[in-house]
């Protein structure tokens, strides 16, 4: 039967409300407790988290407002208009490069983690591509029904976090929250920016927002909706250093799991919750790498027009499973998550804010 | 054989046509030996000749033995003609004759005139009766319809506790009045249309004007004009002919037996698809909420009808996951399980020869093949296979040693919880995919069977009933609609109809008659 096009096909603001928390919990979510307690005494990371998110909240509200100022225009389009072709379609491979990096990087992490929490033996590759394999699946179908997706697992992906921040409240102790505000400036400075990097994300709304409508609810919205991923950090982080103390959890590779390791789910039905929990994870994973894979794809489309879909997918599939094959250890891992991070913050922070100013100054305006 | 039913041969269809004419000729003789011709002398076609009026006018009526209702024909036909017309100075035109003979002598409601030999072929075929009047190339047609029906029972496969106790028949003229007698409203509409090139099958598309939207009558308007077959035995194949992916594990239109169910479902914004011949009535658009919903959430209290729909969605956690997570916590992750019973269980499979895949997978089969044995086989044998399955065999196992007893417990439990869901047809799409998922926990343990649940989540998200979404009302989210998903709420606030049909008048129902 040919398919028939009355059914919600289209993308609203809501679609992408639930898309910007569900791009940005991922892998990093993992370690974030880690890296902010290196930084930082007892809690004091909450402001960090806090300022981070805020800053997050801010840049989302960026990049959408440049996207919302050119209403059913794609990222080429606009740039185009406000600097010039050739450049415009530069930036644009530029970004896919970075969002294809990133799935690479996510494929990767998630590889690892399981290799260290689910199993020993099993080869690293063949984890990494039957996830990958799922990953093409899904965004070779509609893009609405990945939203939809969205829709479907960030509830319960929220809900294993209150899980795990609710059950191990019996390990919570006041003392390890102690000393308040003892942090340097530099510390909360670059606890700051760890955290804010954890928010990256946002910079899909540079495509996303093109499918829209009526775009102009969008930078509100989802500046607001990033209060969610903001929230759930929070949370996370609280938790683990009430449990762990922060010069405990500041050693974990992965204090999130561990501290998933915790929970006691009364009626002992289950031991070793954190393979359940990371099991689930894996859920909230698979929502960002597959975004972030669908942008790559939205965006090489978008400069290479007569490519189909599913060419694009599978022509780009390959590198991504290369290049996530590529890093030997722990620490080259980590060293393009670097990479990658700095990389995303010149292409989805300075390009939209300069994008943004050169179109206010210029006056360039999409139709609406 | 039943291929052979979907045989498209243009020409063998209509093979002798080119022997006799279309048209009726003005002879009597003609007509009726053409029409014998056509049919080929059948020995249950039935021509009464016989002459009307003081001129003695030749005419005769035909129809098929067995179709009919001999006490219409021979009472309210026959009868009228040889009595009331017996020494009556009839007009002299053929045609006005024709004309009292429809106006005053036939006592049957619907009497209608054809010229064509098809006309005949097919009324008479479908358990009409026609009258010939010699001299005129027109004939009457008369509705004398009359076979052995099965009376309305309760429904054998969707059976409640409480609720009205009829069921659809094979006959679609008493589900049509079925209908009716739940909605009766004006604007219940029912489109006939007919399937089957050699069947000709009655088919209804019902559906209430204004509570539906428009474009899923449209579009199934248009599917259904799309159907091309020779025959149409169940409604099974117009679901299997109309549905948008035919790659899905998933029924994407829904059938029910009850008529409550498919007024219900009218009332929701959807449509339903009668055929003749068949007690299942189709309703469409579905999707998956609506396999877990049963009337009897509605007629119970909502506390009532809230837990046990609560207990529905686990029933369908346990019948696709359980046995998966037995083998991926057995095989991978046996630290998860807690240590007492980590070690009772180690306990139990001592001396099972086979891995934990092998023992759920052949036990499943093993499950399979008893409940399909049990359908097949009399009710009173029936009975038999379960106690001779379920206890001999599965205790016989465990004590030789084939399959440990937490095994026969998880399959057991499996086959209990998928026979809970309300809708068999979704019950053995989920007991497909448990298989599935028994593969990929063997093959990846706990990661395998989260990656199929993603990959099933992928295809339900791009799967479409009817062009709806399949998951809707979960995503896309239709909050309101989730009052009446995994809970029921109070019937007082359930006072709009589903967004997701996207129904034309969502006015409230109940709430209308409250204000008043």
């Amino acid at each position: 039967m040919k398919d028939f096009e009355y059914g919600d096909e289209q993308i609203g603001e809501k679609e992408l409300r639930f898309a910007i928390p569900s791009i940005v919990i991922g892998v990093g979510v993992l370690s974030l407790p880690r890296v902010i307690a290196q930084e930082t005494n007892g809690v004091d990371g909450w402001v960090s988290i806090l300022l981070g998110g805020g800053l997050a909240m801010f840049m989302t509200w960026i990049v959408a407002t440049l996207a919302a100022r050119f209403p059913k225009t794609t990222f080429v389009d606009y740039a185009s208009l406000i600097v010039s072709k050739p450049i415009a379609i530069i930036l644009t491979l530029l970004i896919s490069i970075q969002f294809l990096l990133f799935t690479s990087y996510e494929v990767r992490s998630i590889a690892s983690v399981s290799k260290l929490y689910l199993f020993d033996r099993t080869p690293i590759e063949f984890i990494a591509l039957s996830f990958f394999l799922v990953v093409i699946y899904g965004v070779s179908g509609s893009r609405a029904g990945l939203f939809r997706l969205n829709l479907l697992f960030l509830p319960i992906i929220l809900f294993i976090a209150l899980v795990v921040s609710i059950f191990t409240l019996g390990w919570f102790e006041m003392n390890n929250l102690a000393p308040f505000f003892q942090t340097s400036f530099d510390g909360y400075r670059s606890a700051t920016k760890f955290s804010f990097l954890s928010f990256l994300g946002f910079g899909i709304l540079l495509f996303y927002v093109a499918l829209v409508e009526q775009p102009k609810a969008v930078p509100k919205r989802t500046a607001v909706a990033m209060i969610l991923p903001v929230f759930t950090y929070l949370l996370i982080y609280v938790a683990c250093i009430g449990v762990f103390a922060d010069s405990a959890a500041g050693n974990m590779i992965y204090p999130t799991v561990e501290l998933a390791k915790e929970v006691e789910i009364p009626g002992e039905f289950f031991e070793r919750f954190e393979s359940i929990f990371f099991v689930i994870w894996i859920m909230a994973i698979f929502n960002t790498t597959a975004l972030s894979f669908d942008v790559t794809v939205l965006a090489i489309r978008s400069v290479l027009k007569k490519m189909s879909k599913l060419a694009i997918i599978f022509t780009l599939s390959p590198i991504v499973y290369l290049v996530a094959m590529y890093p030997q250890n722990f620490k080259d891992i980590s060293l393009l998550g670097k990479f990658i991070t700095y990389y995303s913050v010149v292409f989805t922070v300075a390009v939209p804010i300069l994008l943004l100013i050169i179109a206010k100054l210029r006056g360039v305006k999409g139709d609406v | 054989m039943l291929r052979s039913r979907m045989k498209k041969g243009k020409g063998s269809t209509r093979s002798n046509e080119e022997d006799f004419s279309v048209n009726l000729t003005k002879q009597l003789d003609d007509n009726l030996k053409n029409l014998n011709k056509m049919l080929d002398n059948p020995s249950d076609l039935v021509i009464r000749e016989l002459t009307i009026g003081s001129a003695n006018h030749r005419c005769a009526i035909v129809f098929i033995d067995g179709l009919i209702d001999k006490k219409v024909v021979d009472g309210k036909i026959l009868k009228n003609l040889q009595t009331q017309l017996q020494n009556k100075t009839l007009p002299s035109s053929d045609a006005a004759i024709l004309d009292e003979v429809q106006r005053e002598i036939i006592s049957v409601s619907h009497v209608e005139q054809g010229n064509t030999l098809d006309d005949v072929s097919n009324s008479i075929l479908s358990g009409g009766t026609a009258f010939y009047l010699d001299g005129i190339n027109k004939v009457l047609i008369m509705n004398t319809m009359g076979w052995e029906t099965r009376s309305i029972q309760e429904p054998i496969t969707e059976s409640l506790i409480r609720g009205p106790r009829e069921g659809f028949v094979e006959n679609i003229g008493t589900n049509m009045v079925l209908i009716r007698r739940y909605i009766r409203d004006s604007n219940l509409r029912f489109t006939t249309y007919k399937v089957g090139r050699r069947s000709k099958k009655a088919l209804v598309l019902a559906y209430v004007d204004g509570i539906v939207h428009p474009d899923i009558v449209k579009e199934l308007k248009r599917r259904l004009e799309s159907i091309d077959m020779d025959d149409a035995p169940e409604s099974g194949y117009i679901e299997q002919w109309i549905e948008d992916s035919f790659l899905s594990p998933f029924p994407q239109i829904f059938h029910t037996e009850r008529p409550d169910k498919v007024s219900a479902a009218l009332l929701q914004g959807k449509a339903a698809i009668l055929l003749d011949g068949t007690p299942f009535v189709l309703t469409a658009p579905s999707t998956l909420g609506n396999s877990f919903q049963s009337p009897e959430d509605y007629y119970e209290r909502w506390f009532v009808g809230t837990l046990i729909r609560m207990l529905r969605y686990g029933a369908a956690f346990i019948a696709m996951f359980l046995p998966a997570l037995y083998i991926a916590l057995v095989s991978y992750q046996p630290g998860m399980i807690p240590s007492k019973l980590a070690f009772s269980i180690a306990a139990t499979r001592e001396g099972v020869p086979f891995p934990s895949v092998v023992e759920a997978i052949s036990m499943g089969l093993t499950m399979e093949l008893l409940r399909e044995a049990g359908v097949r086989l009399p009710k009173t044998i029936g009975q038999t296979i379960g106690i001779v399955g379920g206890l001999v065999i599965g205790d016989a196992a465990v004590q030789a040693g084939i399959v440990s007893p937490i095994m026969v417990i998880v399959v057991a439990l499996t086959a209990i919880a998928s026979f809970a869901l309300p809708s068999y047809s979704i019950a053995i799409s989920f007991r497909m995919i448990r298989f599935g998922f028994m593969i990929a926990a063997s093959v990846l343990g706990l990661y395998g069977v989260i990656l199929l649940y993603i990959v099933l989540n992928i295809h339900i998200v791009n799967l479409k009933s009817i062009g709806v979404p399949y998951t809707t009302p979960f995503a896309p989210s239709f909050v309101k609609d989730w009052l009446d998903l995994v809970v029921r709420a109070p019937l007082t606030m359930l006072t709009e109809r589903p967004k997701y049909t996207k129904p034309n008048d969502s006015k409230p129902m109940d709430k209308g008659e409250k204000k008043q």
